[in-house]
Parts: structure tokens; sequence; C-alpha cells
């Protein structure tokens, strides 16, 4: 087991990674920006060192001071966390370079699967279904033949994409050439590559994924499925549960699958993510997320597994030690993320300092989170302030547990998405367990229109 | 650049340094030289013949040296002592990091007040090395 792991990251990921550290008895390393001094995952580590400013492009970006962080401390790992450095190739293989163990699958399946043309292509061989789509498109008249080929509607996307950025539907021939150049350059400008790629838009899918976890020799287990499918207009989760409701015990079989095929394909180690679009009995690979997923939680929930321990566990080179048989479900989680965001306003991002936090507690309560009272929530990161997660028996016991929760939860100070969720579970989409990716995106368009 | 007057080159130079994630940047050129820093608590970059700033310094004038990098923090040799008068661009240390050497200049003259880190200490972003009275 190592003895000290880096932790390239903040917020509550951080703390949830620092945890999981300290109960294995491996010490940690904590990096922050001068505006994250106070935060909890600094005053929880063993050690911490600050590595920039505000802009994460010169912190915890900082490729240069984070690794030289890991060597002057002396640690064995890194865990990149999500988001970040977490699916940067490069970063993986510099920490390779100087020694470090980097906690997430080896470089070239980062950078395989980092690209999303190259991800599908990959399926595609493996057999698996993607959704019917081309490889990068280096001219609009390329993209327009692709178009006409496939039938509209369209969406493209960026194959470095990730987020909503760079994506674009287009309805009809007349729309290509604008969402071509705008998707180009918002690509350009996000991820360094403006290259595109076209699939057909399949519509009002749910966003089904699998967790995956592979050890280094050769075993691959499925912890399940998790509908994603409560996005926000720009595709950022709000709400997920596992299992996903009202899924066929073929459709699932059909979807774990393809997940397995999808992992073996890769020879897939650590933990991962496969996501899939599901439209009626159809399943079409999306793409496939190598690190541990903001929603990992409700996943752990259901089989009592500690995702974090296992990816630390593996990339010290220890064997899962369990198969697929033994690995069986229980009950059923939701996941709430609260955001600091107005979702009067298109959920725009609201910085600022929160002066007095109060979170739920009770049976089959988790609660995730970085911030407490008088805590600063700096203008430079994600939103996220906490993942309030419920457990029940039975879906209709989550969702009862995680409202009782949500109107215990108090947080004052910055605006939040809590009202927002209570909202979602209290309708009948919800209950019945019948919404696809464009239900939320509707209930905000009916809300705007009272 | 613009003209060939040296303070509106300088001061070009400055705009164009402020448009970058350059946090430190030297040119030579004909004996003389321009080094522009970016402090680490994301004040304007200074250049040592730009205009003098606008803000009312401190009482004693005393300005802090701080590390823009993360490493091993290593005197030079002559090591810098506590009441040294130091020159325009004295080079007082280095921080070691990745195997490169960093260094660690005065960026003015002045007289060394503090020396806040220890020989082979290891350094965060923006902590304090040298206090520096400009007065």
């Amino acid at each position: 087991m190592f003895k000290k792991v880096l932790i390239a990251n903040r917020g509550e990921i951080a703390l949830r990674i620092n945890r999981a550290c300290r109960e294995l008895g491996v010490k940690t390393v904590a990096i922050f920006s001068e505006p994250d001094r106070e935060s909890l995952h600094v005053r929880h580590a063993n050690e911490a060192f600050c590595v920039g400013p505000g802009p994460a492009a010169r912190s915890y970006l900082s490729i240069p001071n984070i690794i030289s962080t890991a060597l002057i401390t002396h640690c064995d790992a890194v865990h990149p966390g999500y988001g970040f450095l977490a699916e940067n190739a490069r970063f993986a293989q510099i920490c390779a370079d100087h020694g470090l163990a980097f906690i997430g699958p080896p470089a070239e399946v980062i950078a395989m699967m980092g690209d999303k043309a190259t991800a599908k292509r990959v399926m595609r061989e493996a057999k698996v279904e993607t959704t019917p789509g081309t490889d990068i498109l280096e001219s609009v008249d390329k993209a327009r033949r692709a178009a006409r080929d496939l039938g509209y509607p369209v969406l493209l996307k960026a194959t470095a994409g990730g987020g909503g950025k760079g994506m674009r539907v287009v309805a009809g021939p007349d729309e290509l050439e604008r969402a071509f150049n705008s998707a180009q350059n918002e690509a350009e400008a996000s991820f360094k590559d403006g290259r595109l790629y076209m699939e057909k838009l399949i519509v009002s899918p749910r966003h089904i994924e699998v967790q995956v976890l592979g050890d280094n020799f050769g075993t691959i287990v499925l912890l399940g499925e998790r509908d994603c499918s409560v996005q926000k207009p720009s595709h950022q989760k709000l709400i997920e549960e596992a299992p996903a409701a009202n899924l066929s015990d073929k459709g699932r079989q059909s979807l774990l699958a393809m997940a397995l095929r999808a992992a073996q394909a890769v020879h897939y180690s650590n933990a991962g993510t496969l996501e899939f679009l599901v439209s009626g009995d159809r399943v079409y690979f999306m793409e496939m997320n190598t690190r541990i997923q903001v929603e990992h939680p409700v996943t752990e929930m259901v089989y009592n597994i500690d995702l974090v321990k296992e990816q630390i566990r593996i990339a010290a080179g220890e064997p899962l030690g369990y198969t697929q048989a033994d690995l069986k479900p229980r009950g059923h989680a939701i996941e709430c993320r609260i955001n600091a965001e107005d979702a009067s306003n298109n959920f725009a991002p609201a910085a600022g300092t929160v002066t007095n936090v109060v979170f739920p507690g009770g049976p089959g309560i988790r609660v995730d989170t970085h911030i407490y009272s008088g805590a600063t929530v700096p203008p430079y990161y994600d939103s996220l302030l906490a993942k309030i997660v419920a457990f029940g028996e039975t879906r209709e016991a989550a969702i009862a547990r995680m409202e009782r929760a949500l109107r215990e939860t108090v947080i004052e100070g910055v605006n939040t998405t809590i009202a927002q969720c209570l909202e979602v579970l209290a309708t009948d989409a919800f209950i019945k367990g019948r919404y696809t990716i464009d239900f939320l995106p509707a209930l905000m368009r009916r809300d705007d229109a009272a | 650049m613009p003209g060939n007057n040296v303070v509106e080159r300088v001061r070009a130079l400055v705009q164009t340094f402020l448009e970058t994630d350059l946090v430190r940047l030297r040119i030579e050129r004909d004996g003389g030289h321009v080094e522009l820093r970016r402090r680490a608590s994301s004040r304007l970059a200074t250049a040592e013949t730009a205009e003098p700033q606008t803000q009312a310094p401190p009482a004693e004038n005393l300005d802090e040296i701080k590390s823009d990098l993360v490493g091993i923090f290593r005197f030079s040799r002559p090591a810098p002592v506590v009441g040294d008068l130091l020159d325009s661009d004295r080079e007082l240390a280095y921080v070691e990091a990745l195997g490169i050497r960093n260094p660690v200049r005065s960026i003015g003259s002045g007289r060394l007040v503090s020396v806040c880190c220890d020989d082979g200490q290891p350094v965060e972003y923006g902590q304090t090395l040298f206090e520096v009275s400009r007065t």
C-alpha cells in the first residue's frame, strides 16, 4: 500500500479522497490555491501546499507545481479526483515518468477514451453499439454530406469535449454552417482542440451510465447502472439515482453486457464509467469517463463498496479480491447536487460566503461536502457545494427520505439548487421514474412561463 | 514596439506581459535589461524602468519577495545576510523544482531586513522568502 498520496484536487472530492486514504492508513498531501487556503481538504490533510493563485490554470492545473509538491513531500502516488487533470493523459504520463503512481487507468487508455471520436471507433470495433455518427469532420462540406446521410436532426460534438462545450444541435441544413463554425470556435477555446464529429441526435433519450472497476490482473466487474437523466440545459447533472427506474431486465442485461464488452475491449483498470443513451430498447455508447464520477456515492450506497478505496488499492497493485457474483446490490439511492447557483437565472453561478449551514442527518442519509459556516465560495471553480445522498429499501422510500433531508438542509449566504431539487422530486415524471434528458429543461421552461 | 522612447517601449511591454500568463519576463539587450515579475498577490506586474507605483508604500517601504513556485529553497553563494545592502538585481537564492534552478532576485535595490526560509526548506507558491526595505 502507498505511504503517502498527493490529492490533486479541491472541494468535496479532495475531502473524500483524504477520508479514504486516512482509513487505509495512508498519509495525505493536499494542494490548494490561495482562495482555498481555509478549505476543509487543506485542514484535514497531513500536509498542504499552496500551488498558485485562484485561476485554475495557474493552480489546480499547474502540472509543474503539483509534481514538484508530490516529489518534495515524498509521495508515492497522486489521486486526480474528477475534473482538472483527472482525464489528462499527459499528466498521468508525467506522474509515471517521475515515479509517482497515477491512481487511475494507464495514460494510453485515458488518451484513447479521452478522444471521443477514437473512443467510438474502438467501441464499434468491439461490437458495442454507438450512436450513428462519423469520425472527425475536417470541413463544413464534409459535415453537410454526413448530416444528409445520417438524417437531421444531428449533433455536432467536440472530440476533446465535455460538459456540453463545443456541442450544437443542428435541426436542418440551413443551420449547419453557423453551428459548425460556432462549435469549432468554442471547442478550440475550451479544449485547445477544435476538431468536431457528428452524431445522429437521439431524441429524448435517457442518460444511463455503468460503473466499472478493473484491477491490474484482468478482473473487471460492473457495479450496476445510474440514471443521470435529470440534467440542466447545459447537460450538467442535477440528480442521479441507482438503480435506474423502469429499466426492463432485458434492457438492463443488454446495457451491462455492452458495458462489459466495452471495458474489456480497452483492458480497463481502476474505476471508470461508461455512459450510454437509452431510447426505448435501443442502447448507444456515448463516452467513457476514465475517473471517479461526482455521483459515485449512489453506487457505493447500493453496493456497499468504497469506490475511492478500491481505486487506491488497485493502483497499489492489489487484486480486487471479489468477482461479479459477489456483488449484490440492495435498495435504492438518490443523490441531489447542491450547487451555488441561481436556478431562477438559468443556474448562473453564485460565488460568495456561506454564512450559515446545517446539513441533514438520520438513517440512510450521507452528505459529501467541503463547506462550513464561514466558508467562501470562490468564483474560479465549479459551483458544487454538497452532495446529499439518500438511501432507502425501495425507490419510494429513498425519495421520501431525500425530500425530508432537503427540507432539513440550511445553506445561507449563497443561492442554491435545493428548491429546484425539491421541485423535481415532487413531479409526476420523477415519482413514476419516467423522465429523459429533456425533462428538466422542459420543467424550467414551464417555470419561466409561469 | 511603437516609438523609440524607452518609457513608451517599457509601457507597451508591461501591457503585453499583463495579457499573458507569464510570471516573469527578462529581456537583455545592448548591455541593459528589463525584468517584469508578476507578484503572487496578483498585483500589477512591476518593471524596473516603469513609472513609480501610485499606491502609497508602507511606512517602512518593506517589500516581500515571494516564491512563485513550489520547490526547495536554497541560498545562492555568497548567502545573503540580514543588513546586506542589495544592488538592483542580486540573486539571493533559488528555488529548485523538478531539477531546475529558478533564481530568486532582489528585484531592485534596498536593505535585506529578513531572511524567512532556511536552506533546504520546502516552499510553496506565495511563501515569503525575504523582506527588503526599499528606503
